[in-house]
Order: structure tokens, then sequence, then C-alpha cells
């Protein structure tokens, strides 16, 4: 796909030169080519929304201008002048300041500290405390903060308050341009309001804002243009007067995909799995979802939406402190990912590498692993040509690429690893299965061939739920379909959704007749 | 430089605290066990309360306070230095057949000691920075090859003879001025000058940067690699003096079971104190505290008659606590975000 800048009429503000002009940026990872001819032109003292699905190619946009990926070609501009970004340094040279979704401070240390951590202000041999001070306070008297905050130790800090120092470390560099990796996501929506609070504040002082966000919603209060990225490429910039909720999912996902999936229907009317008005305080409040025996319900929520914490009360890492868990009529309260097993759960987590896998292992270890007891002789020792059939069965059925099931874990290809570890799942057909973000950085051959498990199982009547922030997937594994947002369930979509539809549901819509919603959860 | 809008904020008017107190509630609380202890040592034990015995105590704690500054700084960076002990040997060892052979000046005995020390300490830290191994790996090799080397160069199993040049810091009447004794005042010297190099240098802060986030101290331009090469330098350059310290404690002759375990009563000392074993929080004021409170135990002990392994016994539980209690505070803090953010 070539790009084609539709529109970069201004919305707002002045004709001045563009703060930030990039032109013609393209950058291949290897056979990738996460960005193709893209362009970006931000005016001074605008919030500039930079939206697209996972893999759209913003994070190396952000990347690229902070210094830390260098394209392949193109042009940056900077106020009219031709510059050149060779490393983080020369960004920040440049006044390109960029805050990530993870603050990056230390905990011990006091936010005064934090913030010239590397830069100090040095009188003779020691560090400036009151100069560093004064500048500090300054700084977070624009963001609203009090001058106490300054001397606070940052882990005694509210993560909203940590992501304001973010800011504040951001700015004491001189910054012109200030990019916001989904500042929202880790936030709770008073947390948001302030955080736009401070935006316009920065706006109205000069400063050229780029903002990401999954949460479409947003931009209507905060952005004054949007720029959509899809396939590596930017497909136009739009003043925000110009879209609504629904045009921006449409842009993003580029027309309305549908795939053939087979139509299932439940082997039984009672659910294997019920989640009742379940609650965590802080995370996700009201979650109802019911899973027979033979389908697949997907759970979808965007990034921030509290639907992996969901996952993890389920599993039993997290513990609900309202609601109820009910499996096969019988009510349960997990204690821990063990004891979800013994209760009948199979889950796969959601990070392979750190929850899911034994690296050095070999796959037969890795997929009996669990199972030990019911593979040793006299419950002692381990049956080890019982372990190899069972994982030479699982091997063949997933199509595990491998030469032998000696191979360790550490060294295959994430689909591959990731099989593997669902292999764990099914060394007997469980009854319940959750699998969260079944598919996260597997390749497309091997997602394909996880989906296709995943609708086996169901047709053998296992009930599987799978949580995901990944609509395609979502959409073509899950009979249903229940949207989470906002940290509860939201709207229930049949087989027939559209991915528009469940965009602009799950990112909040500005008018409700946009979303389309076939029936409401209760 | 905040130059993104004027400085419109009034100024405080009075000088606002911008450092957090010099003292943290974990010092204060050793400060009380200390006293408790001699209180209790000194009505059950009468010889106890004499300055004869008091002395004795202050001059054996200032090794393991001065080698625990050293690894203060280490362990702040989320390092760990085992070979403490190890590098003692060599030093004394060095130091004592160096003094018998050629009954070198004070100045220059000192010198020797704590150039050995440096030189142990610089392979530490260069094999640490730049080896990408984990520190207690890397010193629990070093330490062996130290004690190998070490029992070379003592060939016997002790050095005789040696002179008393060094009495300056040891327990005698020459060791003192106006009762005070010179290896303790020397310790707290140094136990000062770090703790202020710590708190107010853009060096001693970038200490616990590294032990807090490596990688986010990487970004924010700090020479990582450097730092924690000095931590190692500086850790073999105070046990290097520490060595003379334990020189001058002993008689006219040196046992190969100098140093002998020196790192655990090193590293507890440290720990008590309210260092973080996980790197990026801690503070030499709770170290020197954190030694005089192990070696009171030790010498405790000895003063009741009770059998000495009871002295480990008495550290191991205290390290248990102050670990314990460390363990409370975090996860009292985090309770405590927890509530703010549900309610916010």
């Amino acid at each position: 796909m070539t790009s084609t800048v539709t529109s970069s009429r201004p919305g707002a503000g002045p004709d001045a030169p563009a703060r930030l002009a990039m032109t013609g940026i393209s950058k291949r990872f290897g056979a990738v080519r996460a960005i193709r001819q893209a362009d970006l032109v931000v005016r001074p003292g605008t919030v500039h929304a930079l939206v697209g699905e996972n893999g759209a190619g913003k994070s190396t946009m952000i990347k690229i201008l902070a210094g830390v990926e260098t394209p392949d070609t193109g042009d940056i501009e900077v106020d009219g002048s031709p510059a050149s970004i060779r490393g983080t340094s020369d960004a920040l040279a440049l006044g390109i300041a960029t805050v990530y979704q993870e603050p990056q401070l230390f905990g011990e240390l006091t936010v005064s500290e934090n913030i010239f951590i590397g830069r100090e202000v040095r009188r003779g041999a020691r560090v400036d405390w009151a100069a560093q001070h004064a500048q500090v306070v300054d700084v977070l008297d624009l963001l609203g903060l009090p001058p106490r905050v300054a001397t606070a130790t940052v882990a005694d800090l509210p993560i909203a308050t940590q992501q304001q120092v973010s800011i504040a470390k951001a700015l004491v560099g001189n910054a012109r341009i200030l990019i916001l990796d989904e500042p929202s996501a880790i936030l709770t929506d008073a947390e948001i309001d302030v955080l736009f609070t401070v935006v316009r504040r920065l706006v109205a002082s000069g400063v050229s804002v780029i903002y990401i966000s999954h949460r479409l919603d947003e931009l209507f209060r905060i952005a004054d243009e949007v720029t959509v990225m899809r396939d590596g490429a930017t497909i136009g910039t739009y003043p925000i007067g110009d879209l609504t909720v629904r045009r921006v999912a449409e842009l993003m996902v580029g027309g309305i995909l549908t795939q053939e999936k087979a139509v299932r229907a439940p082997t039984q009317d009672t659910p294997a799995l019920e989640l009742s008005g379940l609650g965590r305080v802080g995370a996700f409040h009201d979650v109802d979802v019911a899973v027979r025996p033979g389908e697949v319900v997907g759970l979808y929520g965007l990034v921030g939406s509290g639907v992996s914490e969901i996952a993890a009360c389920v599993y039993g890492i997290d513990r609900a402190t309202s609601g109820t868990i009910t499996l096969a009529g019988r009510q349960v309260r997990p204690k821990n990912p063990g004891h979800a097993k013994r209760l009948g759960i199979a889950l796969l987590p959601a990070n392979r590498k750190q929850e899911g896998m034994f690296s050095f292992q070999s796959i037969a270890f890795n997929i009996s692993a669990g199972h030990l007891d019911r593979l040793s002789k006299a419950g002692f020792w381990v049956d080890r040509a019982a372990e190899r059939t069972v994982a030479r069965d699982l091997i063949k059925r997933l199509a595990v690429k491998t030469p032998s099931e000696k191979q360790a874990i550490g060294a295959m290809s994430g689909g591959n690893a990731q099989k593997v570890v669902l292999a764990r799942q099914l060394v007997s057909r469980p009854e319940v299965l959750v699998l969260a973000e079944p598919t996260q950085g597997v390749d497309i051959g091997a997602k394909e061939e996880i989906h296709k498990i995943i609708a086996e199982l169901a047709a053998e009547g296992t009930a599987v739920l799978v949580v995901t922030s990944d609509l395609p997937e979502a959409l073509r594994v899950a009979d249903r379909l229940v949207v989470v947002r906002g940290g509860t369930t939201t709207v229930e979509f049949g087989p027939d959704a559209t991915q528009v539809d469940v965009l602009a549901a799950a990112a909040g819509h500005d008018d409700p007749s946009d979303a389309s919603d076939p029936e409401q959860d209760s | 430089m905040t130059t993104t809008a004027p400085p419109t904020s009034p100024r405080p008017t009075r000088r606002a605290r911008v450092l957090p107190p010099p003292i943290a509630g974990q010092e204060l609380v050793l400060v009380a066990v200390i006293a408790l202890m001699w209180v209790v040592l000194a009505l059950t034990t009468p010889a106890f309360a004499s300055a004869g015995s008091i002395q004795p105590l202050l001059v054996a704690t200032a090794p393991i306070a001065l080698a625990g500054i050293g690894m203060t700084i280490v362990i702040i960076t989320g390092g760990i230095d085992v070979s403490v002990g190890g590098m003692m040997m060599v030093c004394a060892v060095v130091t004592a057949k160096a003094l018998v052979a050629f009954e070198l000046a004070l100045p220059l005995a000192l010198g020797l000691s704590v150039a050995v020390g440096g030189l142990l300490g610089l392979v530490n830290g260069l094999l640490i920075a730049y080896g990408r191994v984990h520190a207690i790996i890397i010193t629990f090799g070093t330490m062996n090859v130290f004690l190998f080397v070490g029992l070379q160069i003592f060939a016997s199993r002790t050095v005789n003879g040696i002179p008393s040049t060094l009495q300056f810091f040891g327990r005698g009447v020459a060791g003192r001025t106006l009762g005070v004794p010179h290896a303790f005042v020397l310790t707290l010297l140094i136990a000062a000058i770090a703790w202020w190099y710590l708190r107010h240098t853009a060096g001693g802060r970038h200490f616990y940067a590294i032990g807090g986030d490596a990688q986010a101290a990487r970004l924010a331009g700090i020479d990582v690699r450097g730092r924690i090469l000095a931590a190692y330098v500086v850790t073999g350059l105070l046990v290097g003096l520490a060595s003379c310290f334990l020189i001058a404690q002993g008689t006219s002759s040196l046992d190969q079971s100098v140093g002998n375990g020196k790192e655990l009563a090193v590293i507890a000392a440290v720990v008590i104190g309210g260092t973080s074993i996980m790197g990026g929080r801690g503070s030499v004021l709770g170290t020197v505290l954190g030694a005089l409170l192990v070696q009171t135990v030790t010498s405790g002990v000895t003063q009741l008659g009770w059998p000495s392994q009871l002295s480990d016994l008495f550290v191991g539980i205290f390290i248990i606590v102050a670990v314990g209690a460390d363990l409370l505070r975090e996860r009292a803090r985090r309770r405590r975000l927890r509530a703010k953010g549900a309610a916010a």
C-alpha cells in the first residue's frame, strides 16, 4: 500500500512553519517493513494524535523521533530547519522529549533527584540541591503539583503522579515537542482529567504534543489533529472536527474485513465457567461472562481496559474482591494458578517467557510439567517413555516444528514455543480453558494453527475463554465477543460482529447511535 | 533551564527542606537496640561498663565498619563483594611481611596495605563491570583466588616478630588519645566523608540510581561501568586500611586465620544497617551502627562467658529481623499507595 496524505489542512492555529515535519520516513527490521514512506506534520502549540492498531508503526515512528532508531530513508525538519537525529542525545538537544508508558524513574530517589539525574546542577563538588529544587518546583507548578512533591521519594507516589514526574523530567530539558506514549493506559478517569489539564497548559505555553492512545474517545477531548497509521504507512492527517470515533476506527482498520468461520453451537446450556459481578478494587468491577461447554467466548478490551486483570483473577494470580466465579455450577475461589488448575481450569498465561515456559528445558519437560503425577510410576519416578510418547503425540498434533522432543524450548521461535506451552494444557482435554493473549509475538502461520486448535477443542466440548487485546483474533476465534471498557463488561457481539463496530464499542463512542450493538449484556 | 514557561510560581519564602532527613527510622532503632544491649551488659557483667571494656569493642568494630562502608556502596549499586575476607588476608600478610623485612614506617605500611587492597578491588571491579556476570559469582571466584595467594605468601602458619609500628591503631595505650581509640576515630572520619559523598554529590547519587534501575541509569547518561568499578576499588582501598587495624589488634604475630569469615560480619553489618540487598537504598550511618551492633553481640557473648557460637545465632536473628522489617515497610508502602489509588 502506498501512503497518501489526504489532508494536511490546518484545523486550528496560525499557518506558521511546522514544529515538526517528518517526510518519506521508511524503516525496515530484517524482512519486516515497519514504516513505509510515512509523513507526519505537527504544528506549534497543538496536540497531534497518532493512532493505529497494534503493529501499525506508531512506536517505530516515535522511536525514530526519540533517536532510539534511525530511519532508512526520509527527512526530519524541526521548526523549518533540517534535523539529524542519530541518538537520544540529539533528540533531547532538539527539544524532543519522550514520556514512555512505564515511568523510567528511580524509586528510592526523590523527585528532584530523578528529574536531574545524570545532568545535576553542581556547585563545586556537590550537587546544588537548592537550585535544582527551585527549578523543579517551577515545573511542578506548571503541572499543577504542590512543591512538597519535589522532595518526596518516588516510590511513595501514586502511579499517576509518577507519570507527571516523568513529564516534569521531560520539561526541565527544555522540550518543544513532547511525545506522550499511551499516557492514559495506566491511569484512572480522574487521573486522566488531570493529565489533560496539564497537556492543555503545556500547549498554551507553546509546546507541541504528540499524543498516542488506543482510547479513541480521548482524542476528541484533547487532540487538534489526528494522523492515522495502518500497516506502516500514514493514511492521512485530519482535523479532529472532521472525525468521529467510528470514522477513526474505519480508517485504522481500512475497510471491513470478514473471515469465514465455522458456526458452532454449545453442547450444553449450563455454563462451564461463569463470572458473575466479579470485581477487584482498583482494577475492574461488575464483570459478567458465561462460557458454555463447546463454545469460544472472547473477552476483548484495549490495553488498560482491565481485561488482563480479569484474566489474572480467573487464574488465581490476583484475588477478586467482589462477585463470584462458578465452575460447572460450583462456586470457586482460585487462590493461585496451581489451585485454579486443580479446580479444573486449564490456563495459557499471557506472558509466555515469564509465566509459561522453562526456557532451558526440553519440549518434553515443558509439556509434562504439571502432569508428572499422572506420568509417574508408583506416583514416584517419572516414566520417561510415557513422557516421550505424550510429547511426540502433541508435537505432531500441534504441528510443532522441531527435530526432536529433546530440543530446548528457549531456542525455538515464538510461535513454536507458544504451541508447546499450549500443548501442556492438552495432555488431557480440559473442560475449561482460559487463554490470555494466546498469539502475542507469534508469527501468522502459527497463529492460524493455534486458532485451529482452539476451534477443535471447542468442537470436542471444551468451554474456551479467550482474553485478548488483538481484535482480529477476537473476531476470528470467538462465537460471542464480550467487550470490556473502563473496567467492566459492556456490550456483547454475536458471530456477525464487524471490526469497526467492536473497536468503536471498545474505544468509546461519541455518539451512542454509532455503535450498532445487537444485544446489551446484562 | 525551564524555558517552557516563565517561572511564574512564587518561590518558597522560607528555606524549604530539599533533602530527606539524614537519619532514617531504622538507624534510630539501631541506636536504641545498641544502647539497650549496653545497659543489659553493664548490669549483668559489671566489668563491661568500664572504659577498659568499651575501648576494645570500638577498636574491634573499626575494621568491620570500614570494610562495611565500601560494602555499603557496592550493595547500593545492586552488587555484593564476598571476597573482602580474602582481601584482608592478602593485605595483612603482605603488610606484615613487609613490616618484618623492611621495618616500614607507619605511613608506608598503611600505603602498602591500601595499595594492595585497591589493586584487588580493581580486579573485582574490572571483572564485574565488564564481565556481565553477577558480582556474587565473580567475587566468590576471586575470594578463593585471594585465599590461595594469601596462603602462598604466608608460607608458614604465622608471621612472627612484627614490629609495633601499627600500635597507633591497636588496643594498647599507644592506640588512644584521651581514651578514644584512633582506629575508631579514623573510621568515623572516613564514614563522615563517605556519608557526605553519597548524599551530596552527583557521583554518590549515581550509585543509588544504578542500584535502582541500571538500564534507566544508562539511558540517563550515567557512566554505569565507571561507577561500578569505583565501588569495588573503594571497597578494596578501605579493606586495605582495615587490614592494618587487624594487624595492630594482634600481638607481634599474624595467624593464617586473619580475615577468616570477615565478609559475613561485614555483610551482616550492612544489612542490619538498613541497606537494601536489592540495591538502590542504604546509608553509611546505618552500616557503622550495624557494625557496632555485630561487634557488641560478639563481645557481649564472650563477656558473659557464653559459647561463642551463640554470637553467630544472634547476628543471624538480627539479619532476619532487619530484612523482615524492610519487607514489611515495603508492603505497607504498597498498601498505602493502593488505598490512595482506590480513593482517587
